[in-house]
């Protein structure tokens, strides 16, 4: 293996890390803020409005992210929207894929907090604001974080299919990089370290909060 | 311009293209699905294994497939193989590459399922002077497979998700032939959609399939999918009218044994 020819183009590489990077941190947020209100908006139970929720979740849940990226990037042009890049087809396809997923998260942590510490809450004369904020909330959140970092691992990989739309981050810069060097193995596997640089102490991070939750 | 019908009309043509597809997708998903089974329970053994050097290389196969995208392992699958003198085609290494993967989850998720199994069982197991193999085959095995069977489910329809991503290696599974339809006709739209229902079609019909089986398969039945309250009243409909399965071994045994 030439390890040469490799450091020679790791201006590349490290152009799509930063771009894989910046993608998932605005995805991660964005998805957190859609998964967060779907699913409490649903473990409220609004009427009327469940059904359209749970819709939206079933979709984006049971059909491939990467064909929902493809009917929005070039489903967008094909209707005339323009102004749609590689980047923003990837990051609305991330946001409401993963928001999909998040909110099961959320609505499960919601949901796992036993009703009677509503009614205790109530009996002692708490608003509902008060109620949700101050008694549910900081026992769902034990519940939700460790679940919620896992899923963010899961988008820093699913970044990856954006290189299938042409956005240039890592995977697709190792193609690029691949098509000049010519060493496919070496080239991915360098990939392939720095996204495990990324996830390794994100999952060591879950699972941490993971055992504390359990104790 | 064309009106909307006729766009539809003019993808609806490449059904049995989308259809020939479809039988690609389940095919690589039902065989890596059976090789991850396998691995799963290879690597689960093996993280449980009084070896250091099995727990090891279990860790490191878990841990490294687990924490790269699944993409990068279809690539160095089928670019980096023969790269390094491994010739392989593209039906080889997707459905390799999604088998390792899956079994790196499912490594964990039967590892986990078998943890689960509370201590007091395996004393209970001792108490009756059981050997050891009685005592898994007959107390843990039972349990652990009511803990791991929901989660496997789960990561079967990963798969079978997940195998669109074959398409960037030329495969012809139904992104793959969508996105030769999407060339040909250049209606984006109506393409995707066509792929998106299809795909939302099959993974509900293996949750469905799966839940009856559970309510069915398990005592007490088990109940996935829970939070759907008119889904539960209609597997609750289709099971009751199914004999369960104490009742079909009292009926061929002449009578239970509680």
């Amino acid at each position: 293996m030439n390890w040469s020819s490799l450091l020679a183009s790791h201006g590349l590489l490290l152009s799509g890390l930063v771009k894989t990077i910046y993608l998932s941190v605005l995805a991660i947020i964005a998805s957190t803020v859609l998964g967060a209100f779907v699913g409490f908006l649903r473990a409220a139970r609004v009427p009327g409005l469940s059904l359209i929720l749970r819709l939206y979740v079933e979709f984006f849940r049971g059909s491939p992210l990467l064909v929902q990226l493809l009917f929005i990037y070039f489903g967008a042009a094909y209707i005339g929207l323009s102004g749609i890049t590689t980047f923003i087809g990837a990051l609305v396809g991330l946001t409401l894929y993963e928001g999909a997923i998040a909110s099961e998260i959320f609505r499960a942590g919601v949901e796992a907090v036993p009703r009677a510490q509503r009614e205790a809450a109530k009996v002692l004369g708490l608003g509902r604001w008060t109620t949700s904020v101050h008694v549910v909330l900081p026992q769902a959140l034990k519940v939700i974080l460790p679940g919620l970092i896992g899923q963010e691992i899961s988008l820093v990989k699913d970044t990856s299919l954006a290189a299938v739309i042409g956005f240039p981050e890592l995977v697709n810069q190792s193609q690029a990089v691949i098509s000049n060097i010519n060493q496919p193995m070496l080239v991915l596997l360098a990939a392939g370290v720095l996204y495990f640089i990324i996830c390794y102490p994100m999952s060591i991070g879950a699972r941490i909060l993971e055992k504390r939750r359990a104790s | 311009m064309n009106p909307t019908s006729d766009t539809w009309a003019e993808v609806f043509a490449y059904m049995p293209q989308f259809l020939s597809g479809l039988r690609i997708t389940v095919e690589v998903s039902v065989i890596a699905f059976i090789c991850s089974l396998f691995l799963g329970i290879v690597g689960a053994a093996a993280r449980r294994s009084k070896h250091l050097a099995a727990r090891l290389a279990a860790t490191v196969y878990v841990e490294a497939f687990r924490n790269t995208p699944l993409l990068l392992q279809v690539f160095i699958a089928y670019f980096g193989l023969p790269a390094i003198g491994l010739p392989i085609s593209a039906f080889q290494a997707g459905t390799g590459a999604l088998a390792v993967n899956a079994g790196a989850y499912l490594t964990e998720i039967i590892r986990g399922g078998i943890e689960a199994v509370p201590q007091g069982q395996y004393d209970a197991t001792h108490v009756l002077a059981l050997s050891r193999l009685d005592a898994f085959t007959h107390v843990v095995l039972p349990q652990a497979v009511r803990n791991v069977y929901p989660p496997i489910i789960n990561q079967f329809i990963q798969i079978l998700l997940g195998s669109s991503l074959l398409s960037a290696i030329a495969l012809p599974e139904l992104t793959g032939v969508s996105e030769t339809v999407n060339s040909i006709t250049l209606r984006t739209m109506q393409v995707f959609a066509v792929a998106l229902v299809l795909y939302l079609v099959v993974s509900n019909a293996i949750s469905l399939l799966a839940s009856l089986v559970g309510r069915y398969a398990f005592r007490p039945p088990l109940e996935t999918r829970a939070d759907s309250g008119s889904f539960r009243r209609w597997t609750q409909a289709v099971t009751a009218r199914i004999p369960s399965r104490g009742k079909l071994a009292e009926a061929g045994e002449g009578g239970g044994d509680s």
